[in-house]
């Protein structure tokens, strides 16, 4: 592994750790509705963290999991904002 | 080679971006005030990071793939953050 392979394992770690450690942390405490938050941070977080470990094992077609992430968790995401709104 | 090293300079600065938004959302109490610190998260370092493996990987195919995701992830992260503010507003919980 040379030098910059390191650099690429690194950041992966820390957006794995310094990333989606304090999302699950958001998302897993406080209030229903603040927690949103988290999950937001932890869908994004992902969809980067997934996008260097394409790269880092030099596999573009690893590529379309980023992708296809973005669009479920944004749909996701509005399914439970609309869940935990107030009831109409 | 000075690619590869450009690369890293870019994963770097957007790493370091998601790192201190993470850290900041965590730190700050009322909701409200966590949901600004997403935006960075999808606005700078996405295209930053979207850049990195873009050069890494190279290809035409790469770089559109990669800027679709960037771009995606940038409308979506604003639409999301939107209607996460709406609904902290109209449950009353922004302020902690």
């Amino acid at each position: 592994m040379n030098a910059i392979d390191v650099w690429w394992s690194v950041a992966a770690g820390s957006l794995l750790v310094g990333g989606l450690g304090p999302a699950l942390v958001l998302a897993g405490s406080g209030a229903p509705r603040g927690r949103i938050v988290g999950l937001q941070l932890a869908g994004s977080v992902t969809v980067l963290l997934l996008m260097v470990l394409a790269a880092l094992l030099d596999q573009p077609t690893v590529l379309l999991l980023p992708l296809v992430l973005v669009l479920v968790s944004f749909a996701g995401t509005l399914v439970f904002t609309r869940l935990l709104g107030p009831d109409p | 080679m000075t690619g590869s090293w450009i690369a890293v300079v870019l994963l770097v600065i957007g790493v370091l971006v998601v790192l201190a938004a993470s850290l900041g959302a965590l730190l700050l109490r009322a909701p409200a005030d966590r949901l600004h610190l997403l935006a960075p998260v999808t606005t700078v370092a996405g295209p930053l990071i979207g850049a990195a493996v873009a050069i890494r990987l190279g290809g035409i195919t790469v770089i559109a793939e990669a800027v679709l995701i960037v771009v995606l992830a940038i409308v979506a992260g604003a639409v999301l953050q939107a209607a996460a503010g709406h609904l902290l507003v109209r449950t009353g919980e922004e302020e902690e």
